[in-house]
């Protein structure tokens, strides 16, 4: 069973990434060949291998923690395990080529800790990441899992929980930034018709492209979810809960399966937990991957068994949620963060952070960006700190322009605006939203325009249609800006543009459209010059709306560096581009359908793009 | 009737915990390291390192901290342990054997006393990682 | 109450109420498209938005579901509220352009023209989701719904396929505001949107063209309310309060002094004819089928068409299908021929088809019915004498591929021909209605060779049955016409008046009794009584008969054991003497 094994002594335990990042990137393999190798050695008794959740340094998968020394390897493969085996573990000698190597010092960083990437964090809703194998309770327990819950459970009342947590100033980590002590406040105060029935949700539909701290926490510490839940369900006083948690998130649902039923073969769900009178349950329900449905009531709506779409509110789902009853729904980071602040008091809580955003957020940080992964960060860290400290800096030494926070739903800031402290209000008066924490980081190459149509594929993709803002103004607004990258667009789109963007803001039935038209809004504020570029000059100024390209070969270069090599004209598909092996060659503007490729396959630049 | 008592939990909870601590890199009360480079393993580290481990495991003890390095750079007096006691000088012994080893565990890194029979030395060099 | 502003006005209102209802107290106009005051607020369209001051908040609301409170400073037609409506409309044109209440709101708007690209310049839906809801909320069936997202979403049944859900209620048509939901009847079926098969049939409706009295009722099978207790909505749209859900059937027992049954007949099963392949092949149909089929209240409004929608070439009109065929009715069920004529005559003055007339024997009797006979001769209908063999699509030639060939005897020519026709009309016989033996068992009613109801006498007492006081009208004793139906029914009518005016009965002087001192109370009587005049007395134990109802038929003399049971004026001792008497002389 589990528990002996974790009884079982060890000299040294190999915690092996197996968040779904380092799964893809073959962690499993790795963590097959490890074990071999161990027992060729005889070592099987002294070194055992741990797989845990995300470590949130994606960028460097698979990736392998040795302990004791808090060792970090990083982009294992099968073929460095043998000699990773023979001189780390059975000979003690740490293997410097398979560390991390920060790009500007080039010298490798054994510990974990002293690399910056780890070093800028503070992990409170992912403070097992790493540390646990995420299907064994008993680890979770050893790592002060469900203390909190005792304490919640035996010695505080309702009230003294909710003020709890009010005073730690915790607010919702999905993305609107609800109080969160408020919220569970009205659920305790809303009067449920038919039984007191009240239920628990834990949103865990992720669906915001490039974000997935949800999924790590339901990966790599389950119980700390399963926790906070029982934690609030004990202040607003129900008995049922739900997990609402995306079909395309099959580890997560495994683990989370895993840690629901070893937490109610120990009961700690079910009935009477642990002696203290106090009965509940949890259930995990698979959502079909709806975007939309990561708004409360459409969720509600799909966990009912319903067709995904909002609702108006009020009511809201504290008053009339689930089957009409007082619902209480946060977001998985937020009940990851409960447990913590019952365990470690609100006023610690409250002392981390900014004066109206309080705690730490957990950003997925991707994009141009040369460390990319998930990080937990103090609220108010500037975005220079994440970008440059912790990020390490834009790949290829390009300049940063902007960075995308908030997922589809919110906005592009500026380079002007880096050192912004990140937090609820200063991102929404930049125009964005802290949203569920996705943060995409572009650089130079990256066209606004392009960059806002991309956002505006995905909205108006996932807008569900009911309400005709979200459903014909997004499309209406896509079909813009894609007259726009193909160098159609008129000063009349603009204005079009400009209109739209506003009354659809307004008017739209719920957050997916009320927040759509942001990335439109923000690039329109703070690049609006792209937009005129595209329209009056026809050019795309990074050169990204292919369309609005000209190619051109320089002859001098071309002859001189390539002598003339003729790859560029073998790679063309529409016979635009004359010349022959050591000549200079040309392209036919005519016939150039400007897909790039002569561009992407010149190893000598000789291929200009204006 | 709970499946699970408070106190349940907690006995759980410690239990857990034990197999657990050296993931914290917390205080552990002695730090044992073996040296294991090619030398020390031809000269019976892996004898060494087992009997270590089976003291640890008969005792069931949890905040002794084995580790493994290289070649300490002395290779005719393998195998070598370095014992570290928190707080402590750590201490070098050499050409050590099953029996030598039992009987340092049992004094040095139990009892606190050093085995001067078998030590090298105390101090010089450093047991980091 | 709650008070309020709407556009600088004071208006109070109920609690609960909501602003779009506060605006029209105030005598605001607030448009709305997705918005019906019987279904739950949607509030998709946002076109009712309006802009409203409200703790220290300036929000554009939709006013459709927004609840008024105490202390809202609505106003309508707020800048901000116009510039949304008006771009949510002009969005909304390009969706659907044909919209009609859309177009209206747009022109109330002042909007001309959308700047949005149109897809489709006939699309009507709206998307605002009335037929989903009403289904949903109203009839409970839950056969449609939104399918797919964003720009793609509409309303469908699952995979678009023929909902079993659906009860053909017709409520989605109903509440689609701009008619892009139709419902026809095609092949017999309502079709929604052209290719959405709806249930069986309406649930509230009259029960034919012609009911008397003409009035709708409520099919308890069908109607939501008896499944499920919801919906009632043909009593919320109905102004005169009509509807009834409480009512109940009951059965009534009325005392009648006389009976008059008139029971009426049923058509023959062309079914049973496997060679006439009725219901087999398209385009075969019956006699009462095309009557349905010409009427002007029919599925083609009185065009005789084709299952394809066409107008047939060649029609073949079939006489004695189940009638004068000793395998089926020996009898001549009497109408067929002139009912013929008459279909001949309609089908020469609706369309241009060559018409064919099989028949065995013309029996043209009625007054004016051979010179209805004669006239049809003249108007060009091919009469062919002889019995249909067979009806079949088996083609011979390409002229008769896709054709109903009829297979005849030409006894004028005496020739077997094949005739190729579109259509095929049978004319079914008459059979017994079907609680016929029921009826015949309850009222002790004998019934001839035929199965219809046997007279009392043919020629002297043709209305009258064997049990006194009860009479027979019309096709239950025989097949007739209707001038026959209506003369028979005068005659019954006139004997039931003639006993109530009498008002009283002469009974049968020559009635059984039952001696009750010799009486076993076997009972084997009263099973053989044919009339039920006899009752067993179980207190006093023997059985007794009832003088107004035996008919001194003598059964039960005969049949009892202990010669209890005797005949007035016929006892043993005085048939004896008259047979002394007799051989004294």
């Amino acid at each position: 069973m589990a528990e002996k094994e974790t009884q079982k002594t060890y000299r040294m335990h190999l915690m092996i990434c197996a968040g779904t990042g380092c799964v893809s990137n073959h962690s499993y393999e790795v963590k097959e060949a490890l074990e071999k190798e161990l027992r060729k050695h005889g070592l099987e008794n002294e070194v055992v291998v741990v797989p845990t959740g995300c470590n949130g340094f994606c960028e460097r998968g698979p990736i392998l923690v040795v302990q004791p020394g808090n060792i970090f390897y990083q982009q294992l493969s099968v073929k460095d395990v043998p000699h990773l085996v023979e001189e780390h573990f059975l000979k003690g000698r740490p293997v410097a080529k398979l560390m991390y190597s920060p790009p500007e010092t080039k010298q490798p960083v054994p510990v974990l800790n002293d690399i910056p990437f780890f070093n800028k964090q503070v992990l409170i809703a992912l403070r097992n990441r790493g540390l646990i194998d995420p299907e064994k309770i008993e680890e979770s327990i050893a790592h002060d899992g469900y203390k909190a819950m005792v304490k919640a459970l035996s010695e505080m009342k309702p009230e003294k929980i909710i003020a709890e947590i009010t005073l730690s100033g915790l607010r919702g980590r999905g993305g609107a930034g609800f109080p969160t002590g408020l919220k569970w406040q009205l659920v305790r105060n809303a009067m449920s018709t038919n039984g007191g029935q009240k239920y628990i949700v834990c949103n865990g539909d992720e669906g915001d492209p490039g974000a997935f701290m949800d999924r790590s926490i339901l990966e790599a510490d389950p119980h700390s979810v399963i926790e906070g839940m029982v934690i609030g369900a004990k202040a607003i006083g129900a008995t049922a809960g739900f997990i609402y948690v995306r079909n395309e998130y099959p580890l997560a649902v495994e683990r989370l399966s895993i840690a629901l039923k070893q937490a109610r073969d120990y009961g700690l769900l079910g009935q009477d937990i642990l002696g203290t009178g106090f009965d509940f349950d949890i259930q995990i329900k698979r959502g079909a991957g709806a975007f939309v449905c990561g708004e409360e009531t459409a969720l509600i709506a799909s966990i009912e068994g319903r067709l995904g779409e909002p609702r108006p509110r009020p009511p809201y789902p504290a008053q009339s949620g689930l089957w009409g009853k007082p619902t209480c729904i946060n977001n998985v980071e937020t009940w990851a963060n409960v447990p913590t602040i019952i365990n470690r008091g609100a006023k610690w809580y409250a002392g981390i952070g900014t004066k109206t955003s309080k705690g730490t957020k957990v950003f997925s940080l991707v994009g141009k960006i040369n460390n990319t992964g998930l990080v937990e960060v103090p609220m108010g860290i500037t975005l220079r700190e994440i970008i440059y400290d912790i990020g390490g800096g834009i790949p290829g030494g390009k300049a940063f322009k902007a960075v995308q926070t908030g997922g589809p739903s919110g906005g592009c800031i500026p380079k002007e605006k880096i050192d912004l402290p990140i937090d609820y209000e200063s991102l929404s008066e930049a125009g964005s939203m802290m949203g569920s924490g996705g943060m995409v980081i572009m650089d130079e190459d990256t066209c606004m325009v392009d960059v806002a149509r991309y956002f505006l594929t995905f909205t108006q993709d996932e807008s569900c249609g009911k309400c005709t803002p979200c459903r014909e103004g997004t499309k209406a607004m896509l079909e813009i800006l894609t007259k726009i990258t193909e160098g159609k667009g008129t000063p009349e789109d603009l204005t079009l543009l400009e209109d739209l963007a506003p009354a659809i803001k307004d008017t739209a039935l719920c957050g997916l459209g009320k927040t759509a038209p942001n990335p439109v809004l923000t690039t329109l504020r703070y690049f609006r010059n792209e937009y005129e570029t595209h329209i009056q000059n026809k050019k795309c100024p990074a050169h990204v709306c292919r369309p609005l390209n000209v190619y051109t070969i320089d002859p001098g270069l071309c002859l001189s560096q390539g002598h003339g090599c003729d790859v560029c004209r073998r790679n063309c598909s529409s016979e635009a581009i004359a010349g022959q092996k050591n000549e200079a060659h040309a392209i036919f503007q005519d016939k150039c359908i400007k897909c790039g490729v002569c561009y992407d396959v010149c190893a000598f630049g000789a291929v200009k793009v204006d | 009737m709970p499946k699970l008592t408070i106190q349940d939990l907690e006995k759980i909870r410690e239990q857990a915990r034990r197999g657990l601590v050296i993931r914290e890199g917390g205080a552990f009360k002695a730090k044992i390291n073996v040296h294991m480079g090619t030398c020390g393993i031809a000269a019976g580290a892996r004898t060494i390192m087992t009997a270590l481990m089976k003291e640890v495991e008969r005792r069931d003890l949890h905040d002794i901290l084995l580790t493994n390095s290289g070649c300490a750079g002395l290779c005719s007096q393998e195998p070598m342990v370095t014992v570290e006691l928190a707080g402590r000088a750590p201490v070098k012994y050499v050409n050590l054997t099953e029996t030598k080893i039992q009987e340092i565990f049992e004094k040095h890194v139990l009892g606190g006393t050093i085995v001067k029979d078998y030590a090298l030395g105390i101090g010089s060099e450093k047991t980091d990682y | 109450m709650v008070n309020l502003t709407i556009d600088g006005k004071q208006v109070e209102v109920d609690e609960g109420s909501t602003i779009l209802q506060a605006a029209k107290k105030a005598g605001a106009r607030v448009p709305t498209l997705c918005f019906h005051p019987v279904i739950e607020p949607y509030a998709a369209c946002r076109v009712c938005v309006v802009e409203v001051a409200f703790r220290g908040k300036n929000d554009l609301l939709t006013s459709c579901n927004t609840k008024a409170e105490e202390g809202m400073d609505v106003r309508t037609a707020s800048e901000r509220a116009l510039r949304a409506r008006r771009l949510n409309v002009e969005m909304l044109l390009a969706r659907a352009p044909a919209a009609e209440p859309l177009r209206e709101i747009a022109k109330e708007l002042g909007i001309e023209k959308t700047r949005f690209p149109v897809k489709d310049p006939d699309e009507k839906c709206i998307l605002c989701g009335l037929c989903v809801r009403a289904c949903e909320q109203i009839v409970g069936a839950c056969a449609i719904s939104f399918i797919e997202r964003g720009t793609d979403r509409h309303v469908s049944t699952p995979f678009g396929e023929e909902s079993e859900a659906c009860i053909g209620c017709t409520a989605c048509a109903h509440f689609c505001p701009t008619g892009a939901i139709t419902v026809e009847d095609k092949y017999g079926r309502k079709v929604i949107h052209d290719e959405m098969y709806l249930g069986p049939t309406t649930a509230i409706r009259v029960p034919t063209r012609q009911a008397v009295p003409m009035v709708p009722f409520i099919d308890k099978e069908a109607c939501i309310h008896f499944k499920t207790g919801e919906c009632k909505v043909c009593a919320k749209v109905c102004d005169r309060d009509a509807v009834n859900h409480e009512m109940e059937d009951t059965i009534q027992e009325i005392e009648a002094g006389s009976i008059i049954i008139a029971s009426g007949f049923k058509t023959f099963d062309a079914r049973r004819i496997p060679a006439y392949g009725y219901g087999r092949f398209p385009n075969i149909i019956t006699a009462m089928e095309f009557e349905r089929l010409v009427n002007a209240s029919g599925p083609t409004g009185g065009k005789v068409l084709l299952a394809n929608g066409e107008e047939p070439k060649a029609v073949g009109i079939i006489h004695c299908v189940g009638s004068r065929d000793e395998n089926y009715h020996a009898y001549c069920s009497r109408v067929c021929c002139m009912y013929s004529l008459k279909f001949a005559h309609l089908l020469g003055e609706k369309t241009k088809a060559t018409i064919y007339d099989f028949y065995i024997d013309m029996r043209c009797f009625g007054k004016g019915y051979e010179e209805f006979y004669h006239r049809l001769l003249k108007e060009g209908t091919k009469f062919v004498r002889g019995r249909v063999s067979e009806i079949t699509t088996l083609a011979l030639t390409e002229k008769e591929e896709g054709k109903l060939i009829i297979r005849v005897e030409d006894t004028l020519l005496g020739a077997v021909r094949r005739i190729a026709v579109d259509m095929a009309i049978l004319a079914v016989g008459m059979e017994p209605s079907i609680d016929h033996n029921r009826l015949a068992k309850t009222f002790n009613i004998s019934c001839s060779q035929d199965t219809f109801f046997l007279e009392r006498h043919p020629k002297l007492a043709p209305v009258s049955s064997f049990s006194d006081g009860i009479f027979l009208a019309g096709t239950c004793q025989g097949p007739k016409d209707i001038p026959d139906t209506v003369a028979q029914a005068g005659a019954a009518a006139a004997e039931a008046l003639a006993l109530a005016d009498l008002g009283k009965v002469e009974l049968e002087p020559i009635t059984a009794v039952i001696d009750d001192k010799l009486c076993s109370g076997c009972q084997i009587c009263v099973g053989l009584c044919p009339f039920t005049a006899i009752t067993y007395k179980k207190d006093e134990g023997h059985s007794e008969i009832n003088d107004a109802l035996c008919k001194g038929c003598g059964t039960c003399v005969a049949a009892c054991p202990s010669g209890a049971s005797y005949q007035k004026h016929f006892r043993d001792e005085q048939i004896f003497a008259e047979i002394e008497g007799i051989f004294l002389i």
